[in-house]
């Protein structure tokens, strides 16, 4: 039995997160695994973290680097906030976690940045490994993302509303983390308007189940005390 | 860990000690019972040693497998010697069949770590200690396995055996009473689990002497 | 960590040539020396009042036990302690260093230390090694904002939970908190929880052993159990005991005085050049 329980393997956030638009603001999603090799380190983490009041970010890839890159760039948005007098912008914060990311190239974490500002509104930064840093409608990161460009370019539509756009990274969430093998636990959202952040929480045996998926079960025994089904007849 | 792909080896070591001591009219032979690989327990009552012939017992350690391979094979070769001689094989020619069973592969050896012990046939006890390739020796006591660096020195210091090249050759069976040695062996094992991580759960001690085979067991620490 | 496809010159910082050269030399077969390695179970967690700390004592070196009773809960501050797996100087040296800088900064502010300043300063201190500093720690303790409890993993990443475990016995751990785990425990039953935690890591794991230490801490006060459980005791010693009476033995005893064989030149001339 190899468990690959290597205590000097990185920990890492084999992952699923997305950053969604809407008319007025955007949503993120992420799971909630974070794994050492085969070992579910922790199966219920917080993967979006705050920056500002009205700017968050999903993390993926090293835990250690990405928790790193977001404190950076917290604590230099807060000095940022307080030399300026108002909100740091969603750009400012993007291209800060894109400045760190280009600058540190041994850096193995890929970043979503989303938020809302009163100049431009809700808006969604993608900053994939080597610091490159793109502006889109919709951003999806982790291993898990591979399984969903597909389902993206067919579900996302311009000008969602809110619960539109919630139900949108809900249902994608739960997708990859059905058939992505390093993202589970449960569903994480932040939803970032005008109005403030709301965040959101989906436990792991509410998600729909998609195909050939088995229902939840609390114990092994609840498996094994179901009546086993009857023989074939000839 | 017998691992896959790249680095994947045929072997594995299950860890385990053995210890073997003879009398001048009873032989010793005893193993702890845990099978265990890397980290984990395997089992906590697996039995080390193999009752090969009426006189001759082998306790082995290393990789089950292997062990496991090198006991059929003998327990076979036991059986064409019984069905061509109409006897039991005696432990100096059990001992000789195992070197060339293990040096028959001297290749891709048997990962396997042999005391086997017994009574010759003066009925005196004899102990026969191995390298996986089939070098070998008699001598008055013995110690294979993960504990055995832990084991070996305190038996030298307990029971110093004659030199072998003194000349004439001297008898290497220690000078102990029956169950002094069997006293020895388990304080032997209880000091080995203290130390040896793949050392622990039970102790089985085979007793050989002319009354026949007797089996005792004692516990060790479980952690 | 895959390292990228082009050499970038380092701009400051730490330098890891020398562990580059480590690893090289390793690869060539040259193996460095093997360290004492506290291959461990560890646990914590939060119950109505606080928080549970739990280990084991063994310390291994390889297969072999190098200390049978060794202590694996640190003192990081009078309301925080913190449980170390790894290599046991990494995990010593961590925890004493960090505990002296959070002396000094309550000197600084006159006010109790923080879970999360403790927290903080570990994570930095084995980011900026990169993992080579092999500490996997879990912290508790209780402060002004409540109890906390958290994992630090040797590359610097940190989570926060109810309950956690480490080392290598952590799965046999995380397997008992797993299913039996609830809010609102009372100090009793976390003690027992934690107690079961590290017995099915010391009985199920091979690199964790012997005795149960458990540190509860509770606000404004703390209770260090040291050995709170012993559930392996040696188990045969003989009756008769043993002597080992062999030893150097004296060939001669004969003093030669060391006068007779000198002569010594009592006021010779003086050395001239």
């Amino acid at each position: 039995m190899d468990l690959n329980m290597d205590l000097n393997a990185p920990h890492s956030m084999g992952t699923t997160i997305i950053g969604v638009t809407y008319n007025g603001g955007v949503v993120l999603g992420a799971d909630s695994r974070t794994s050492t090799g085969m070992y579910v380190a922790n199966r219920a983490s917080d993967k979006i973290t705050q920056l500002t009041d009205n700017v968050y970010v999903c993390r993926s890839g090293s835990a250690a680097d990405s928790q790193v890159v977001s404190d950076y760039v917290r604590y230099f948005l807060h000095q940022h906030t307080i030399q300026l007098g108002q909100p740091a912008t969603v750009k400012v914060a993007a291209n800060l976690v894109r400045l760190l990311s280009y600058n540190n190239k041994n850096l193995q974490t890929g970043l979503i940045v989303g938020g809302w500002d009163k100049y431009e509104g809700g808006k969604i930064y993608g900053i994939p490994l080597g610091g490159t840093i793109i502006e889109q409608p919709f951003t999806i990161g982790g291993s898990g993302s591979s399984y969903l460009y597909g389902f993206f370019d067919q579900a996302w539509k311009e000008g969602m509303t809110k619960e539109e756009a919630e139900q949108l990274v809900v249902k994608a969430v739960s997708l990859a983390i059905a058939r992505d093998g390093a993202s589970g636990g449960v569903v994480r959202t932040v939803i970032i308007n005008s109005e403030g952040v709301t965040r959101n929480f989906y436990p792991g045996d509410t998600l729909p189940l998609w195909h050939e998926e088995l229902e939840p079960q609390n114990s092994l025994l609840d498996i094994l005390n179901t009546p086993s089904p009857e023989p074939m007849t000839m | 860990m017998a691992k896959q792909h790249a680095n994947w080896s045929p072997y594995d070591n299950n860890g385990g000690s053995c210890v073997a001591i003879a009398g001048a009219d009873y032989c010793v032979i005893a193993a702890d019972t845990r099978m265990s690989s890397g980290y984990n327990i395997l089992t906590r009552d697996y039995s080390k040693t193999c009752k090969l012939a009426d006189k001759a017992v082998l306790a082995s350690s290393g990789f089950q497998a292997d062990v496991k391979a090198l006991q059929k094979q003998l327990a076979a070769r036991h059986l064409i010697y019984q069905h061509q001689h109409n006897k039991q094989m005696s432990c100096p020619a059990m001992a000789q069949l195992l070197s060339n069973t293990l040096y028959y592969k001297r290749f891709f050896p048997y990962y396997a770590f042999n005391v086997l012990g017994g009574l010759d046939n003066e009925g005196k006890g004899c102990v026969f200690t191995y390298d996986a390739v089939g070098s070998y020796e008699r001598v008055g006591y013995s110690s294979q396995g993960s504990g055995s660096t832990l084991i070996i020195p305190f038996l030298d210091n307990q029971l110093k055996s004659p030199s072998p090249l003194l000349l004439p050759a001297q008898d290497a069976v220690t000078p102990l009473s029956e169950s002094e040695a069997v006293d020895l062996v388990k304080t032997c094992f209880a000091s080995a689990t203290e130390r040896d991580i793949y050392t622990g759960d039970r102790l089985e001690i085979v007793i050989l002497n002319a009354d026949g085979i007797r089996r005792e067991f004692m516990e060790l620490r479980k952690d | 960590m895959s390292s990228p496809a082009f050499e970038i010159p380092p701009k400051g910082g730490f330098s890891f040539d020398l562990c580059r050269r480590n690893e090289m030399i390793a690869k060539k077969g040259v193996n460095p020396p093997s360290f004492r390695k506290t291959g461990t179970t560890i646990v914590g967690l939060i119950f109505q009042d606080g928080v549970i700390l739990g280990a084991d004592t063994r310390a291994t070196e390889g297969p072999i036990v190098c200390d049978k009773n060794c202590e694996k809960i640190h003192y990081m501050a009078p309301n925080i302690y913190c449980c170390g797996a790894g290599t046991a100087a990494d995990t010593e040296a961590v925890t004493d260093m960090v505990s002296s800088q959070l002396q000094l900064h309550r000197y600084h502010t006159g006010r109790e230390s923080r879970v999360v300043t403790a927290l903080t300063l570990l994570k930095r201190h084995l980011f900026n090694y990169q993992g080579y500093v092999q500490a996997a720690l879990v912290l508790g303790g209780v402060d002004c904002t409540g109890p906390h409890l958290h994992t630090i993993y040797p590359h610097g990443s940190t989570d926060t939970l109810p309950f956690a475990t480490m080392g290598s016995g952590s799965l046999a751990a995380m397997a008992v908190f797993e299913s039996k785990y609830r809010e609102g425990l009372t100090r009793d039953e976390g003690v027992q929880l934690v107690s079961e935690a590290i017995c099915s890591g010391v009985f199920n794991d091979l690199g964790s052993g012997s005795n149960v230490d458990v540190c509860v801490i509770t606000k404004g006060h703390k209770e260090y159990l040291r050995n709170h459980l012993l559930p392996n005791p040696r188990t045969y010693v003989s009756s008769k005991g043993f002597s080992f009476p062999k030893k150097t033995e004296v060939l001669l005893t004969k003093i030669t005085p060391l006068k007779e064989k000198v002569v010594v030149i009592e006021g010779g001339d003086a050395m001239e050049e």
